[in-house]
Order: C-alpha cells, then structure tokens, then sequence
C-alpha cells in the first residue's frame, strides 16, 4: 500500500494538470465561438456613422463607387466590392472610432471588442484627436490640412515613426494611441479592435480615393513649431490666462473635463483621464502637435481664433497640469503623477475660493 | 587557481567507458537541441541558428576550459529570458539591429564575467546573492516564461509593450481564449500534454521534451498536409543549416550607444545570473560527485566562452542544471561526453536541419512553458516559506521580478537579504537567567542597544550581588563591543565568563601588529 501512494499521488497531479488544461480548452472553444458570432451579428451604428458611411455609400455587393468621388470628379471610381462581413468589420471599425467607450451602445464590451480593456480611465474616445470620425472636413467638404485622417494615415501604411525611426505598420502605429493618448495598454496586434479600426480606415482611403504611397495634407497634424510664432518664448502665466479666457467653460478650469449623466461631453485635458506624459500631445515631450491641434480644432466653432503663440502657450500650460505618468517612466514617476493628479485639485480649489469668497467656485471638477 | 594545469588536466576515461561518454554525449545532443530552438526564437527572440550555436561552441569551449567532468554549458532559460526583457524596447525582435543589440549584450555580459573573474572580492560578491534570492528570481522567471509563451503558443504576435507585466500577461491569457489560431492551439496542447504525460515515466523523464516535439511537429505536418500552410497559419522554425559557425560583430555604433547604455543594466544582471546559476551548479554537483573543482573554474571557463561566443553568433552560456543533473544520472565519467555532445549536436544540425525547420512555433511555446512550470521547484518554496524572513526575501525577489524587471529582482533581493543578515546580528539572543546574562551571537554596534538594554535591567535587580556576563557563544566582538565590555568590566558588581580560553589573548600577543592581522582578517571575512 505505501509503495502504491507515490503513484496514486502522482496519478492525481496528473490528472489535475490535464483536466485544468481540457477546462482551458473548452473555455478557449466558448470564447471562439462567441466572438464569431458577434461577428456576424447585424452593427448598430452610432448616429454619426450612420451619417457617414450612408454618405460614402458604403454597402456589400460585387464593385464600390465612392460617391464623394462622383460628385467632386464626375468620373466613377471603381473598385472591388465589400462582403457582408467587410461590410460589418468596417461598421464596427467607424463605432470604435466614434465612441470607443461605448457609452452609445447597449452592450458596450461586447460591441467595442472590450475596447475600455486597453485604455485607462473613462474620457477617451479616437474621436477626440482624430475628429470628425477619423475624417475631418472643412464647410465646403474638403478634407481639413493637418486633421490626423485615418484614410490618409492608411495609406502610408508602413510608415516609418518620425520619432524612432523604426518601421510601423498601420496596426503598430495605432499602439501609440492606446498606450499615451489614452494612457492604456496595448491590445494584441492580431485582436479584432486593431482590424476592424484598420478596415474603416482603408474604407475611408477608398472613399476619399486615397493612393498608396502618397502623401496627403490632411495626414498627420498641422505641427506648430515655436519659429511660427512671434519668437517670444512659450509663456506658461499667458496660457493659463488664456486657458480660463477660452478653454474652461468646457474642458473645466483644472482641465479635468465635462461629464453629464455618465456621456463625455468634453473630455479631460489633465488628470487621470487624460493622455500621459509620454504622450505625443504632451508639450514638454514634442512641443508642436499639441498646438497644432488647438489652432486647429480649438475651440469647436471658433477654430483659426487663435495665433499660433496662443495655441502654444495654452499647449505649454496644459501639459504642465498633473497628469498620469508615461508607460515607460517606471512606477515612482507613477506614484507621484497619481499624488499630484489626487492633491492638487482640491489644493488648488480651496486656495481660490479661499482668496475670493465672494465669487462662486470656478475651480475644481 | 592554476588554470593551465586545470585545463589541461584530463581524466582519460576508463577503459571500456568510451562507448558510455558518446552515448551520454548523444543524449545530451538530443535533449539540448529542443531547449537551443526554442529558448533562442521564443525567450531571447533570435533566430534559432543562435541558440544551437551556443549548444555546439558554448558546450565545447566550456568543456574545454573547466576541468569538472560533470558540467555542461550551453543556453539557459533564464539567460535567454534575460535578453528578451532586456531588449525588448529597443530594436523589433529578430530584426538585424536587435541581432546586433544582442550580441553587443552578450560582449558586455562576458567582459564584466571577466571583471569579476579579475578582482577577487566582487567574486565573492556572487555568494552573498543567498538562496532565497535567487531562486525567488528563478521561480518569477519560470512564470515569466510561461506568461510569456501564451501569445506563440496560439500563434499570435508577442506583446511587445514593456511595462506592467503581469497586465500584459492577462491580456496575452485572454487573447489566446478569444483570438488564438485554433490549429496553433492544439499543435501546443498536443505537445504539451504528450510532454507531461511522458514525464511521469522515469524511464522517459529525459526523453519527454524530444517526444512532445516529435508529436506536435507529426500533427503540424499532417495539418499542412490536408489544409496546407496557407490555411493554417502555423509558424515554423527557420532554416537552421548555416554552417559550422556564422560569424558576426556586435553593434558598436555611435547613433546606438544611447540604447546600448541603456542596456547595461540587463548586462549585469545576465552576468550575474550566469555565474550566479554556474556556482551553484558546480557546488551541487562538487557535492553529488565528489570531485571537488573550485567554482572559479567555472567562472573562468564562463567568461571566456562568453567573450568569443558573441563574435560567432551564439548565445551566451552558463551551466544547466537538468542536463547536469542527467549526465550525473547517466555516470559521466570525464569531460569527452560534454565534448562528445557538442560534436554530436554539429552533426545532427549539418546532416537534419530540413527536419528540425519544420518544427512549429507553437510546439516550442509549450516546451517553454513546461519548462518555466520547472523551475518552479515546490521543494525550495516549501523550505523557504519555513521560515519567515527567508520568505519575505524569497516573495520579494519572486514579486520583484515581474514588478520591477530582473535588474530590480536582483538589487530588491539582495538588499533584502543583506538586510536580514543585519537584522539576524542586530538581534543577538540574550537571556537572562537568574543572574546570568548569556550572549550568543554577535557583539556589534547594532546589536548593543538590545544587549545593554537588557544588561541595565539585570543590573538594576537588586535581589543579586553578582551578575556573570556569559559571553562564550560569542564569535564577533567589534571596537565598539570591547569598549562596552572593558566599561561594564569597571562594574565591580560584574563578572565574565568566557569558556572559550582561559586567557586574554590580546595581552599575550601585546604587539600592535598581531591586531591588525587581525583586524584584516575580519574585513576580510566581512566582504
């Protein structure tokens, strides 16, 4: 009997490890499963894709002809057609763009492909740099110069990084945003997250009629670099000045954003739902995106108010609020970007209220 | 250390033991081949040339230069897992500037061997990286590696992303139950549970690995048969047949150096880690074998292999436990089996590389994770966890690694165990009995506050005459201690008594230089 429980106990282990390895199977098959079918479910579009891709024409069958090219050329482009399933991997591509919190649809988790898994906090969206779902237009329906289109980003699909000089790929690049932009983790290249985004943007390169290889006015950001200004040095006491003047009655005068009723009306420009500081918006990391965005888009329905000394010192003074820690910045930067984001908005907040009274408190979220 | 005669020393093998090395030398060939493959292409994220190079020059130039008969060198787990994590941000993995990275990182690791081998103190350094440290770090790593195989094991692309491991590695989880290649998945089940199951048996316990690559390679080959490669997505090893070595020069360029900086600290640690798992391989087998070599053999043999092996495109080596603990099993009994095998692995590489190309990723993944599952030794973790400080260093140095990186392991881990070591002295155990107060430990600077604390209450009770300071459990007294002796000496009330020699050895030798001989010695003893 002793001689034989060395080999029971071994039996036993054994067994463990195969039935622990069978549960992960079969897991593995019901997580497969579902997945396929969410992808063959029908795609509620958010109103603002509903929009677009009705304009750009954008339905299954044999051949596509990008009414947008139509109208502007009067020569019908066209190219190969879209499956059903290109058809829906393109419409779930445009939702994720659109609201990638999924604060507009019903199952968030399930018609986002966990897309809140990857970033942190609960502001972003791809909308908010990458405006206009990916495809800024100007009133007369031109793409807007320096807006950050996806279509023209695709087309330069293995691009090499300006910054670090290796080769991207369309998948790669789109890494960036949820790691710095939206203070996030990466989502494996192969997750359906990283497709359908790369189905919509090679749709809207087709739609705009886009080429490979080329380079186009609307890809990337209309960079403001400090030789365009008036030369006085980037001025943080101005930005904040100009901040309040033209920035806080949306994103808040600590910049920690608007929300009503639980949707993001204007997202946090600081604090822990913002981009970090290895974040390409980050001014103090490249000074000229951040200000080229404001001059740009800011503030919606004013844009082109501001000189480009504006937009850099309210760019200077933005960054400078507290704000998450970069990826890469180790865990004591962490910790103290994480005090900073907890102490010092409500430090700040009692100090202005406490030295005007009267007034009624501006400060705080 | 006379290294020429402990090169040259050869124990010839006994007459009729020659057949009995090659066919050590021939199993140790096939077993390492499989770990070469794999540990290179899936841990260090090389192509697999490198590993089996490591396996041929790094086993025969170690088995050259040490003279114990029981060692064999080759690549690590954990080294390659080493120049995964450490190379990871900066050069796309298995691309030419992360082969240069890689082999500039391997230079360094071999030069500072060499410094250490040359200043014999930091030598010593290497013993005070106690137990609890290092397999608290070899047990993190174990579980790194397994983290680290999910994505290749269904066939996706690795997460390269550097920070939060541990969050990389649930993400990783989750995307092989959601977005894994199921073809990937059950080529890596076939493996493995064909791997754990043949291990049960003793007789093919060494044999488990080779066997599981053999099942999971049979099924990827009937797979690509019926769909074809096209259909099924499976990655495969490279062609391995470059030759019989493949020359090569570490990145040195001026635009490069910021990211080779930033790599020293991985150099030190795969240094460390290398002669770190090289001692304590030798002293285990000095011990199981009864030849003694002294460790710094080893060391010798180490660095310089790892200073060559960089300029022929081989991974850097150090000693491996399993397959020296095979060789011992098997009865080796002079180095022409170590020697014999990397003979061997040449031959089979010039002769079968069509076959070894063909070999799936996703096979290799699950050798890897079996072999991670390895070196989490429950038999370690159970000894250190009775006792409590050595589990606080050994779940600090475990935790680190995966929060912190393997640089952080190694600087949390010994701090930590320098820091116990104080504590232990700091601690000496004194008691007091009726009116007798025995010391047993260490007088010091940090331990007389508990000492005289407990010296003033004996003193203070007035129900004794006399108080006896018992002090011959004692075995290191610092200036400081003498001087709180000679002054508690003044108490009349006080008497010592020192069993260890009747006299004061201090008045007998009277002369300033015996003490600092003295002194020396102890400095001596404390670095």
């Amino acid at each position: 009997m002793k001689r034989l429980l060395p080999g029971w106990k071994k039996a036993v282990r054994l067994a463990l490890v195969v039935s622990v390895l069978f549960g992960l199977y079969a897991l593995t098959l019901a997580r497969h499963d579902e997945r396929a079918r969410i992808r063959e479910q029908p795609v509620t579009l958010t109103p603002g894709c509903a929009d677009k891709l009705a304009r750009y024409g954008l339905e299954a069958g044999p051949r596509y002809i990008s009414p947008y090219v139509l109208a502007r050329t009067e020569q019908a482009n066209t190219r190969q057609g879209y499956s059903d399933e290109d058809v829906r991997a393109i419409q779930r591509g445009c939702n994720i763009i659109d609201d990638l919190q999924g604060q507009l649809a019903a199952d968030p988790a399930r018609e986002r492909w966990n897309a809140t898994r990857f970033v942190r906090g609960t502001h972003s969206s791809c909308d908010h740099c990458h405006q206009g779902i990916g495809d800024k237009q100007t009133a007369a329906g031109v793409p807007q110069t320096g807006s950050l289109s996806l279509a023209a980003s695709w087309v330069m699909a293995d691009m090499y990084d300006q910054f670090t000089g290796i080769l991207l790929p369309y998948e790669l690049r789109q890494m960036q945003c949820y790691i710095n932009s939206s203070n996030g983790y990466k989502p494996n290249v192969a997750d359906d997250l990283i497709r359908d985004v790369t189905a919509y943007s090679r749709f809207l390169a087709a739609a705009l009629d886009l080429r490979f290889g080329n380079r186009y006015a609307e890809q990337g950001i209309d960079e403001v670099t400090a030789s365009q200004t008036a030369k006085r040095g980037d001025d943080y006491v101005r930005g904040a000045a100009l901040f309040k003047e033209r920035c806080a009655r949306c994103h808040g005068p600590q910049g920690l954003g608007t929300v009503v009723d639980g949707k993001v009306l204007f997202p946090a420009v600081a604090g822990p739902n913002a981009f970090n500081l290895q974040s390409r918006n980050n001014f103090s990391f490249v000074s000229t995106i951040l200000p080229g965005f404001i001059c740009r888009n800011m503030p919606p329905g004013e844009e082109g108010t501001l000189s480009n000394q504006d937009c850099r010192d309210i760019g200077f003074y933005v960054s400078n609020l507290p704000r998450p820690a970069g990826d890469k910045q180790g865990p004591l930067a962490a910790l103290w970007q994480q005090l900073m984001m907890r102490v010092m908005p409500p430090l700040i907040h009692t100090v202005e209220t406490w030295q005007r009274p009267g007034e009624p408190a501006g400060s705080g979220t | 250390m006379n290294v020429k005669a402990a090169v040259f020393s050869w124990v010839p093998p006994r007459v009729g033991a020659l057949g009995n090395e090659l066919l050590i030398g021939l199993t140790l060939a096939i077993v390492v081949l499989p770990q070469a493959i794999a540990f290179s292409t899936t841990l260090a994220g090389l192509p697999s040339y490198v590993g089996l190079y490591c396996a041929i020059w790094g086993v025969l130039f170690t088995a050259l230069l040490n003279p114990s008969r029981v060692f064999h060198g080759g690549p690590n787990s954990t080294l390659s897992a080493v120049v995964g994590v450490t190379l990871l941000p900066v050069a796309p993995q298995f691309g030419p500037d992360y082969i240069g990275y890689a082999l500039t990182l391997f230079l360094l690791a071999g030069l500072i061997q060499l410094v250490f081998l040359a200043v014999q103190p930091l030598g010593r350094v290497l013993d005070f990286v106690s137990e609890p440290v290092a397999n608290g770090m070899i047990c993190g790593i174990g579980l790194y590696m397994i983290f680290k195989s999910f994505p290749a094991f269904a066939g996706l692309p690795i997460n390269t992303q550097v920070e939060w491991r541990l969050w990389i590695a649930w993400q990783s989880f989750l995307a092989v139950l959601e977005i894994g290649n199921m073809h990937a998945i059950h080529i890596g089940l076939i493996t493995l549970l064909v791997t754990v199951v043949t291990r049960q048996f003793d007789r093919f316990r060494n044999w488990a690995i080779l066997l599981g690559i053999v099942a999971g390679t049979l099924y990827s080959e009937f797979l690509n048969a019926r769909l074809g490669l096209g259909e099924t997505l499976i990655e495969q090893t490279a062609n391995v047949s470059t030759g019989f070595v493949y020359p090569s020069v570490p990145l040195f360029a001026q635009e490069a150096m910021p990211d080779i900086i930033s790599i020293i600290p991985g150099a030190v640690t795969l240094a460390l880690l290398g002669l770190f798992q090289t001692v304590a391989a030798m002293r285990r087998m000095n011990r199981r074998s009864g030849q003694f070599v002294d460790a710094r053999h080893g060391i010798f043999a180490d660095a310089l292999s790892n200073c060559v092996l960089p300029f022929i495109s081989a991974l850097p080596t150090c000693a491996s436990f399993n397959r020296m603990s095979l060789m011992h099993a098997m009865n080796t009994g002079s180095r022409l089996a170590a020697v014999s095998s990397a003979l061997f692995l040449l031959a089979l590489v010039s002769f079968f590389g069509d076959f070894i190309a063909i070999i799936p990723v996703p096979a290799m993944a699950a050798i890897i994770m079996v072999v991670g599952a390895n070196m989490i030794d429950w038999s370690d973790i159970r000894a250190h966890f009775q006792h409590r400080p050595e589990a606080i260093v050994f779940s600090a140095s475990f935790l680190s690694v995966h929060l912190f990186g393997l640089f952080g392991a190694v600087i949390c881990g010994s701090l930590l165990a320098l820091a116990y070591a104080k504590w232990e002295k700091a601690h000496p155990n004194v008691s007091l009995e009726r009116n007798v107060l025995r010391i047993r430990g260490n007088i010091y600077y940090g331990s007389l506050p508990v000492i005289e604390s407990l010296y003033h209450r004996a003193n203070s009770d007035a129900r004794f005459d006399e108080l006896v300071v018992d002090f011959s459990a004692v075995h290191h007294i610092d200036p400081e201690g003498i001087r709180w002796l000679a002054e508690v000496g003044k108490n009349h009330k006080v008497r010592f008594a020192d069993r260890r020699s009747g006299q004061d050895r201090r008045a007998a030798a009277g002369e300033a230089p015996a003490d600092r001989k003295r002194k020396d010695r102890r400095r001596r003893r404390t670095l």
